[in-house]
Order: C-alpha cells, then structure tokens, then sequence
C-alpha cells in the first residue's frame, strides 16, 4: 500500500512541480508586485505602498469604463450564444438532408485561433476594400468600425458569436443526447405538446450542461483579447477597450507592473466569485433534480 | 554517376562561394574573425520592416556561408519586437544577442544598463574589420552614443517622415487649371499648412467628381500608438511644437508647468489633424504606418506624410505600387517660423526616423553577434541594402553611382536626406517614451474618435503626463 502511495506520489510529482511554478509562483509574485508602485522605467524603482494600488482602482475612470464595456461584452455574447446554440442543437436533433454538412461547416470556426479569426474579420470589416460594409453601402448603410463606436461594439459582439456558438451547439447536442428517454416518452403519454416538452423536460434536464457552458463562456468572454486586438485595438477611441485590452495595454506598453497586478488579482477575485456563484447554483439545481 | 554529381556539387559550391566573396571586400578577414565562433548560433529579433528584411533575407544567409556562424533573425511586428525584447532585456534572459534598437527607445535602454558598450569591440582589432570607419556614419549614429561619446548600437537604417506627393497630378495641366481657378494660386507642393489642406481638399472633392478612388490627405489615425507617434513626431513638430511638447528641462508638459503640449498651438495642431481626416479614405481610422503606404502605393491618395522607408518598394516594385515613375518627395509644410528655427537648429520640422542594433547585456555570443552588426553596416554593401531597403546610415553611399541613379526613380529622396536631413530630428531624450506613448495614444485617439475635444484632450494629456513625470521620478 505504501509503495503504491509513492508510486501514485511520483507519477504526479512532475505535474505538481509543473502547477506550482506556472501556475502558483506566479500569481505569489503577482500578489508580492501588487503592493509596490513599480515601473520599468522609474528613476525611484520600486515603492512599497501597501494596498493603495487597490485602492486606485476604484477611483481608476479608466479601468472602471473598461470593466463596465468588458462586462457588458460578456454579458451581450453569452445572452445570444446561449439561447442561439440551444435552438440550432435543438435543431440538429432532426433529421433533414444536409444535416452532416451543416454540422461540419457549423464547427469550423472552432478550428481555428482566434488571431486568425480577428484578421479574416478586418479584411471582412475594413472600411476600404471590405465586402461588408461595401455591400451595406449600396442599401445605403454606412458601415465603418474606425469610425461609429457603437457598430465597432456591436461587430466585436458579432465575431465572438460567429466564433464560439458553434461550440455551445456542440455541448448543447452532448448535453441532449445524454438525456433519459422515459421522461419525454411519459409526457407523450400525457399529450404534452413540443413546447411544453422543451419548457418543462429538456430545459430541466438540460439544466447543469446549460449552466457549465455558461460557466465556460463568462470566463472565456471575460478575457477575451485577440479578436478584439485584431479588429479595433480597443478603438476607435475607447469604444471596445474591455478591461482585458485595458489590461494588456497597461502592462506591455505603460510598463505600470504594480498596478497592473493589483488590476490582475482584482479580476482573478471577481471571476473566482463569479464561478463561485455560478458552481452553488449549478450543484444546487442538480440537488434539486 | 556518383563522382559527377559530387564534382557537380563541389563546383556549385565553389562558384556559390565566389559570387559571395565578390561582394565582400575582404572575406579571408572575416573568416578568419569567426573561425573561433564557427557554429555558434546567434539570435536576434527587428521589426518588421523592408531593411529588417533585407538583413534576413540576404545579410544573414551571406554572412552564415562565409562565416560558418548560424544567424537566426526574426522580425515581426513593432509591438512583438518590443514586448520580446524588453522581456529579454529585464529579466536578463539572454535569449537575444542582438535586438532591434529604435532611435526613440535608445534613452530608455541607457537609462536601464540593458545595452552592451561597442566601443571596445570597435577599438578591438581581432574582431573589427579595417575598413569599418566609424567616422563614414552619416550623424545619425550620434543618437545611440551615451554623454561619454561610448557607442551602444550601429545603425543600419535611418530615413525620414516626409512629405510625398503625386507628381503626375501636381503636374497635369488640367488639374493645374482646375485647381488655379478654384483657389486662384498654382498647385505646387506645399510650404504652409493652409495650402496643404487646399490642396486636400480639392483632390478629394476632384476624386468625388471624377468618380475615381482618389483623396487628398492620408493619416495614422489608428486606435494605436502609431496616432500618438504622428502627432509627436510629424505634425506638431512641423507647427512648432517641439519635443512631444514637453519641457525637457523641467520634464512637464502643461504650460503652467513650462511646457507646450496643452498650449493655443499645440490644441490649433490637433484639431487641424482631426478635421483633416474627413479628407483621407473612409478606412483612415483603421490605418497604421503599414496602410498609410500600402494606400498610397494603390494610387488613392495625392499627398501626404509617410514613412520614407516604403520609398523603395513605392517606385520599384510593380506587383505591389501603381505609383511608380510618379512619386514626387519634399519638406513637409510648416507653419510660420518653424523653417527658420530648424536652420538655425533651435527646432524641427520632422521626424528623423532609424534603427540600429544593439547587444544585450544579457547576450551570451556578443563577439559572434558583433561581427553580424558589422556585416550588416560593411561599406560595399550599403548602396544595394539601400536599393533594397530605402536607407542610408553612411555618408560614402550617398556618392555611389547606384544611388544616384535611385535617386532619381525615388524623385530626389537622397538628395532631399543628404541636403536636409540636418531639418529634422530623432525623438527627444524620454527615457519613460514608452508609458509616454500610452498616454498621447489615449488622449489623441479619444480625440480622433470624437469622445472629447481636441482641446480638452490635450489639457487632459499635459496634466497626465505632468503626473506620470512626478510619479517615476522627474
């Protein structure tokens, strides 16, 4: 027994030690950066000052504008990826000709990273030469992301759907067909309808896959960054600058290595309690059925 | 068949050889300098651009056969180039021997001891070529010394921001008339800011008329910090606003505090810039440094400020311009005064842009990667890195007959270097350039985008940089 304990122990030494230093050293020398005022390019060097850091935050009109768009990001994507992957699986648990190459077509975008993604969108986008807004211009729509931040927003909104529904639909369609049979079969019994089927048995069922892809797509949403670099760099003006944009800026360009890591734990903070939220609610409804 | 083919092999080789030695003054030298760092491999990493190219593609490959030291180049994007390099360079690394070291970022790197000191590299003949005459450095060369006169970098580009225009529309006689009679002066390049913006406007309304693809003004205007650099380095300047408007002495910007960034001239200059935008293609917005020239070489625009680097490839090559033979360069305009105070070098009127390549401190194989540095910058090579890549860093390839024949095809851009470049300048000794950049980006793009005044952005921008001087120490 004790030397199948060290076994076990030394298969996953490597791992661990792996963990510890790319993933916890880290965020220790994070937390250690957090209390300083620290950048490159100081002639006082690094100045401890405690928690003010955090205290700059919230009076930061910067950082707060870019976690109020960033959230709204989050909150617009996952609000249309949800009920949107949840039709179309719906939809693909009928039978119809061209059912397979829908499917493959539909989970394509997944295959490639999102740096891509981001560029084929300017080209697609880009006020001069792109189809997009050459084709809305000829119905007498003005489209250009470098000028009007609202459609900037919006097409940012737009790519992420593109992007990532497919992946909703694929675990929606997982979720669907792992459900029990009986369930629905006693409801045809009863003479339940489709919509009553989908209202009162499938959502139900359904309940814990919904609330884990939720889960993902906040989290994944929350710091999205190539699409949006690619597309508008946060611009024009401030317009799509999400609080990771915000972020990324503040380190690689301002060099603000203090402050910068106070923003970070700040937002590890708020999305732990986001998943926090998220994880009591999904173990509580699966208590519940 | 065995013994021809390897006598065929050999042949090949030798002839290879040769073609290489023919464009090396003395390769027996060379050779033997690198006989001790034969194999060693050395990396290094440039912007992406037409001389980073250059080196890559034929300086590197060069140097690897006659040397025997592996070289591996990369280039990538500006913001990549940086955010590699600085990492390199802070956390000592060592991953690079020798980096990309932009004329601008040079304070900030002295600043930190992140750079090794060539001067006793220079001074060490076992490593230092003969003929590599540091004294031939044309004075661009001055930006990357310390206050000791020591020498931390060796330039192999440097051109200027200037004013291009399109020669066959300034000189089609229709245009002229069209023109003459709209404004009732002749159209010839301009000297002033009004008769730029006249100009401006009368070929993107010309363009409008004519139902052709065609503008008068082209801009960086990008939520990047290209916009940020545009205003510094190219448009303030040129309205005599010096020095990203900051006073280098008491290192603030704001005029209560002695500088000129929030001042009546430098707020007239920003809003002359925004307003300008409704004169450049719809996409302008969008642009970079990278569009500013690929647009121009797509023949959509009949003037503007660009980057002269792209000169090259603007008048020479046919797959990519559809401007070549009809390029035209000049001094940019200026506003009043601004040309005499440049004479008497008490300002500016443009950006006097370069690189060099520079040593880390952190550097394991700084012999190996000082030979490539002298490879890159050897005399022979110069005029035709200059055909390939626009740039010039020695004062003996301006008198080489293949650049005068460039100069030519590039309407007089060599000339218009070696006669003017004294007119315009590197970027001022900001050491913190880098987190000064973030914030001009802010303020000039909230302003382009119309989120808040010209006016306001730059009070807001002095009063920031003011705060951010205080913070790190000046």
């Amino acid at each position: 027994m004790r030397e199948r304990k060290a076994q076990v122990w030394g298969l996953l030494a490597p791992t661990l030690f792996l963990m510890f230093a790319i993933g916890v050293v880290p965020v220790i020398y994070i937390l250690y950066l957090s209390a300083f005022k620290y950048n490159v390019f100081s002639r006082v060097g690094m100045v401890y000052t405690g928690f003010n850091n955090f205290r700059k935050l919230v009076f930061d009109a910067d950082f707060l504008k870019s976690l109020r768009l960033g959230l709204t990001f989050v909150v617009l994507c996952c609000g249309i990826e949800l009920p949107l992957g949840l039709l179309i699986a719906n939809l693909l648990t009928l039978e119809f000709r061209g059912k397979g190459l829908f499917r493959t077509i539909m989970t394509l975008p997944l295959a490639m990273a999102p740096i891509t993604i981001g560029s084929m969108w300017v080209l697609l986008m880009n006020p001069d030469i792109g189809p997009i807004p050459f084709y809305l211009r000829k119905l007498g729509i003005e489209y250009n992301i470098g000028v009007n931040p609202t459609q900037a927003f919006f097409t940012t909104v737009l790519v992420d759907i593109w992007h990532w529904t497919p992946f909703v639909v694929l675990t929606f369609m997982a979720g669907l067909s792992a459900l029990p049979k009986q369930p629905y079969e006693a409801a045809l019994v009863d003479g339940a309808n489709r919509w009553q089927v989908f209202r009162y048995i499938t959502i139900p069922l359904l309940k814990p896959v919904i609330l884990t892809t939720l889960f993902i797509r906040i989290m994944d949403t929350f710091r999205v960054f190539d699409e949006v670099w690619m597309l508008t760099s946060g611009g024009p003006g401030t317009a799509t600058r999400y609080v990771s944009i915000h972020l990324v800026r503040l380190v690689l360009q301002s060099m603000e290595y203090g402050y910068s890591s106070a923003m970070s734990l700040f937002l590890l903070y708020l999305t732990i309690v986001m998943c926090w939220l998220l994880m009591t609610f999904i173990s509580s409804s699966q208590e519940a059925t | 068949m065995k013994k021809l083919v390897g006598l065929l092999v050999v042949a090949l080789l030798v002839l290879g050889s040769a073609a290489v030695f023919a464009e090396v003054a003395n390769p027996e030298w060379w050779q033997k300098a690198a006989e001790p760092y034969k194999g060693v491999v050395i990396k290094g990493i440039s912007e992406s651009t037409p001389p980073s190219k250059a080196m890559v593609e034929v300086a590197a490959p060069e140097f690897e056969k006659l040397t025997g030291i592996k070289v591996q180049f990369e280039v990538t994007s500006w913001d990549e180039m940086y955010n590699k390099s600085i990492q390199d360079l802070q956390t000592g690394a060592g991953i690079y021997d020798f980096i990309y070291v932009e004329q601008d970022i040079i304070y900030a790197y002295l600043a930190q001891n992140w750079l090794t000191d060539l001067t006793p590299f220079i001074q060490n003949s076992a490593i230092t070529e003969p003929n590599f005459d540091v004294d031939d450095f044309t004075s661009f060369i001055n930006y990357f010394k310390d206050e000791k006169g020591n020498i931390y970098a060796i330039p192999f580009e440097a051109f200027l921001k200037s004013y291009i225009y399109r020669k066959d529309l300034f000189e089609d006689p229709e245009i002229q008339a069209a023109f003459k009679a709209k404004y009732g002066y002749d159209l010839a390049v301009p000297t002033t800011w009004e008769q730029y913006t006249d100009i401006a406007k009368f070929f993107t309304e010309y363009g409008k008329e004519k139902g052709i693809e065609l503008y008068g003004h082209i801009a960086q205007a990008k939520t990047h910090p290209c916009v940020a650099y545009e205003m510094c380095e190219s448009i303030w300047p040129a309205w005599g606003i010096y020095n990203w408007g900051i006073n280098l002495e008491k290192m603030r910007a704001s005029v209560e505090n002695g500088g000129t960034l929030n001042s009546d001239q430098a707020k007239k200059a920003l809003r002359w810039y925004v307003d300008m935008l409704q004169y450049a293609p719809p996409g302008v917005r969008t642009y970079t440094w990278d569009e500013t020239a690929a647009v121009f070489g797509a023949g959509k625009v009949a003037q503007g400020l660009i980057y002269l680097e792209n000169l090259g490839w603007l008048a020479q090559d046919e797959t990519r311009s559809a401007v070549i033979g009809k390029i035209g360069v000049a001094l940019p305009p200026t506003a009043p005064g601004v040309m005499d105070e440049a004479k008497a070098g008490k300002g500016y009127i443009g950006y006097y842009d370069g690189g060099a390549l520079g040593i880390p401190h952190s550097s394991k194989n700084k012999e190996a990667a000082w030979l490539f540095i002298q490879w890159c910058a050897r005399k022979e090579w110069q005029p035709e890195f200059a055909r390939l890549a626009t740039r010039v860093v020695r004062k003996s390839t301006f008198e080489d007959p293949l650049i005068k024949e460039l100069d030519a095809k590039m309407g007089g851009y060599f000339t218009l270097l070696k006669d003017y470049g004294y007119l315009f300048a590197g970027a001022p000794a900001l050491p913190m350039h880098r987190p000064l950049n973030e914030l001009y980006l802010k303020w000039i793009s909230k302003a382009v985008a119309g989120e808040v005044s010209p006016e306001e952005a730059l009070d807001n921008l002095a009063k920031e940089v003011d705060e951010l001087m205080q913070e790190l120490g000046y």
